[in-house]
């Protein structure tokens, strides 16, 4: 008997001729994900994947409560549904029943408030001479008799004995739920535009959710913004990555940009004209990274500068589509995916945006396109634009 | 770099480094309450070492424990002292002004049942006489709690008139008296000044970090605030540590001698900031007869940590109570209260002095002032 991973993939096998390419990337970045917890064997067959220890014995395949790290390792790969910590072993009917009492046995010491189940099985190997009913039945009146304590329950059981009949036999109860998705690196990079606040995290989590791979980018006003507050950008980086895989910030030195900036445009228009020079900056570290898209937390009506005219005003700056995933969404239904990734914490730090001196009182909310040409009018954008690119710190991220 | 952050903690000095090594490398470092010779010796040393710093703050031996920080010193007394004489009266006074290890010790009281009547404070930091008269006047005050000099602003609490006053009018109460800024800065001479609590911190002298002291004048009964094996005569049980001890008094030592010489330098660099500073728009908030050590200064157009950070860059190092986010601004509890208007204090920054800056040091410090203003001022 070994204890194996059985993962289970969702949107993948919808594919159609292009599956296995989807399939490989998914195997690739499971073993990149997965890599520190020692020497794996991964494979698939129909839509599940295996994951088995090549060593003897891999402690982190011991037992449930062992097996919980890497585990959620699996659950941060997009295109998982879920995962399963299951026991492998050959033979008949007999070491079914053998395995099911020792699964049950350590389900019951860590949950011993546990009183009802239920069995349910699957046979893709037709040469086992029972049915999957027969399996149910037979397996679910051993354990009762073995467990007198417990009581069968087809509706809501506390716990569900799964038992598979492929090449080998698999015994397992629970699993454990991952972000679905599609595995990233199956679509082109995309430029997130990295804050320290609770929306860009979030934006970066949901179109790495389909595939895409990130790059970052932060405008850091330091000494109007603590290196605190960078810190913190990193750090929530870091999180996002643990999801998307490696990628780069870039941290533009914005200090003398955004001076200028102030002292050449009106108050009201700030923050347009800045938001304008930002995605200028973005756009191009974008093409000179090999970036298809830039991506915004932007929602709809938020703040003075995600009103539509602001956004159609900060829009027509650049070529390149930016992707807002939160446009339509309410603020707590993001706050509930940054809790669920783990970066609202870190989000809330109180670093963020030193540089009040910057905000205007009262931004214009509705700009017009001559207010922005007459902002604008003594503005050398293409000059700042390029300072941007040049005065960049480009920082790798790791999710380790 | 110029460190003008030492009210915050200081370097250690090179002598208790050597006194560290040497207590540390000597057997000694025994427990003390061992009975073999070894333990012996450490009693006699740390007893030694007892002594020499109850002399050197004007005490006797018996009236001085070895704690692990000022906070801790702090915490026994207040809380100590409550606990121990429940009979002696229901109220505190203190001020808004005080460090939050006392502050928050009267919040502690407060929760227990007792009233903690707060004296106003002026904008030159002292206690208001009438509002102190006017608290003690409604009777039952067990514990006056006051700082001798104010880590924020280093206004100086005119600590005689005041424990007169008290002396005079509820001659039962006692006074904790917080005098953490003040040692190695004024003189303190424990047995004539009046208060029959106090606290010391040793970081702060150019002592390590984790020695403070606390002082109970004989007579005056108090609970221990940790209980354990009734070290230093049951008042803070836990095995003493003859080289925090030692570390601490050799830091004594040091800022004990020469305490005037070093004030009128320590005036020099101060009245020169603040005649420059002032020049450039800032406004003093320290008092103009605080402790020379401490100047809390707004810098005009600077919110408190933008500045901080500023002078970062030209390794300047200064502190700020402001923190300064988006979202909230936390601005000084202490300037509030002695009537600085917010956005005054949500630009200032406190710059804290020891013996070993320099004229030098001020010079380039106004030099760098200069570049930020030219270079970071929104206008």
């Amino acid at each position: 008997m070994a204890n194996v991973l059985l993962a289970r993939m969702g949107e993948v096998t919808l594919k159609g001729l292009n599956r296995g390419s989807f399939e490989i990337q998914l195997k690739m970045n499971l073993k990149y994900r997965l890599k520190r917890f020692g020497n794996l064997k991964i494979y698939q067959s129909q839509s599940r994947i295996w994951i088995e220890p090549k060593e003897e014995d891999n402690p982190n395949f011991r037992s449930m409560a062992d097996a919980e790290d890497i585990m959620k390792a699996v659950c941060q790969v997009f295109g998982i549904v879920s995962v399963s910590l299951a026991r492998k072993f050959e033979g008949d009917f007999e070491s079914i029943k053998e395995n099911a009492v020792s699964c049950v046995k350590e389900l019951l010491e860590q949950n011993p408030g546990y009183q009802t189940f239920k069995v349910e099985s699957k046979r893709g190997n037709k040469t086992f001479p029972m049915t999957s009913p027969e399996i149910c039945d037979e397996l679910g009146g051993y354990l009762l008799d073995t467990f007198p304590e417990l009581k069968v329950k087809v509706k809501n059981p506390d716990f569900i004995v799964n038992v598979e009949i492929r090449e080998s036999n698999y015994i397992y109860s629970g699993k454990m739920m991952a972000h679905r998705g599609l595995p990233v690196g199956t679509c082109a990079k995309g430029m997130l535009l990295l804050s320290g606040g609770i929306d860009s995290p979030v934006a970066g989590f949901m179109m790495a959710s389909r595939g895409m791979p990130l790059d970052a980018v932060y405008f850091h006003s330091y000494p109007y913004t603590s290196d605190l507050a960078k810190q913190k950008v990193i750090d929530l980086a870091k999180i996002v990555s643990g999801y998307s895989g490696r990628m780069t910030l870039h941290v533009v030195n914005f200090t003398q940009i955004q001076l200028d900036l102030y002292k050449q445009s009106p108050q009201d228009m700030l923050t347009v004209t800045m938001r304008r020079v930002m995605l200028q900056i973005a756009e191009r570290l974008a093409i000179k990274y090999d970036c298809k898209c830039l991506i915004t937390g932007e929602s709809l009506g938020q703040v003075a500068s995600q009103t539509m005219e602001a956004i159609a005003a900060t829009n027509e700056v650049v070529k390149m589509p930016i992707l807002r995933p939160l446009i339509g969404m309410d603020k707590q239904a993001t706050c509930d995916i940054s809790r669920d990734i783990g970066a609202f914490e870190t989000s809330i730090l109180p670093y963020e945006d030193c540089c009040t001196v910057f905000v205007a009182k009262h931004p214009k909310t509705h700009p017009h396109p001559e207010d922005i040409i007459e902002a604008e009018k003594d503005l050398d954008i293409e000059d700042l634009v390029e300072r941007g690119v040049l005065g960049t710190e480009d920082i790798v991220i790791d999710p380790f | 770099m110029i460190y003008f952050d030492n009210s915050a903690t200081t370097f250690v000095s090179d002598a208790v480094k050597a006194k560290i090594n040497e207590l540390m490398e000597d057997q000694l470092s025994a427990n003390p309450g061992a009975l073999h010779k070894l333990g012996n010796r450490a009693v006699e040393l740390y007893e030694g070492i007892r002594k020499e710093t109850a002399g050197l703050l004007g005490a006797k031996p018996e009236e001085i424990f070895f704690t692990s920080c000022a906070t801790e010193s702090a915490n026994t007394a207040i809380k100590g002292y409550m606990s121990r004489n429940k009979r002696a009266g229901n109220a505190v006074i203190s001020t808004r002004t005080e460090h939050k290890a006392t502050l928050e010790c009267l919040e502690y009281l407060t929760k227990l049942g007792y009233e903690i009547r707060y004296v106003k404070v002026g904008l030159d930091g002292k206690p208001v006489m009438e509002s102190l008269e006017e608290e003690l006047g409604k009777g039952d005050v067990a514990l006056a709690c006051f700082t001798l000099v104010n880590n924020e602003t280093g206004a100086v609490l005119p600590f005689a008139d005041i424990a007169k006053k008290i002396k005079a009018l509820s001659p039962s109460t006692v006074i904790y008296l917080d005098c953490v800024q003040a040692l190695g800065k004024m003189q303190i001479d424990l047995a004539s000044m009046g208060a029959d609590l106090c606290s010391f911190s040793g970081h702060k002298i150019h002592s390590v970090k984790g020695n403070g002291v606390l002082y109970v004048r004989n007579g005056v009964r108090i609970d221990p605030l940790i209980v354990g094996g009734g070290q230093q005569d049951g008042m803070r049980s836990g095995t003493q540590s003859p080289v925090l001890a030692g570390a601490f008094l050799e830091a004594l030592k040091e800022v004990s001698s020469g305490i005037d010489e070093a004030r009128e330098e320590v005036t020099l660099i101060n009245n020169y900031l603040r005649k420059e500073l002032a020049a450039r728009g800032a406004q003093i908030l320290s008092p103009d007869d605080a402790l020379p050590y401490v100047l809390n200064v707004s810098f005009r157009g600077f919110e408190s940590e933008t500045m901080l950070h500023c002078l970062e860059i030209y390794d300047i190092y200064v502190s700020t109570v402001s923190a300064c986010s988006a979202k909230q601004k936390k601005v000084s509890y202490v300037l509030l209260e002695m009537g600085v208007d917010r956005k005054t204090a949500a630009n200032a920054v406190r710059l804290s002095f020891s013996r070993h800056n320099t004229m030098d040091e001020a010079y380039e410090f106004i030099r760098h002032v200069d570049d930020i203003y030219e270079q970071f001022l929104i206008k």
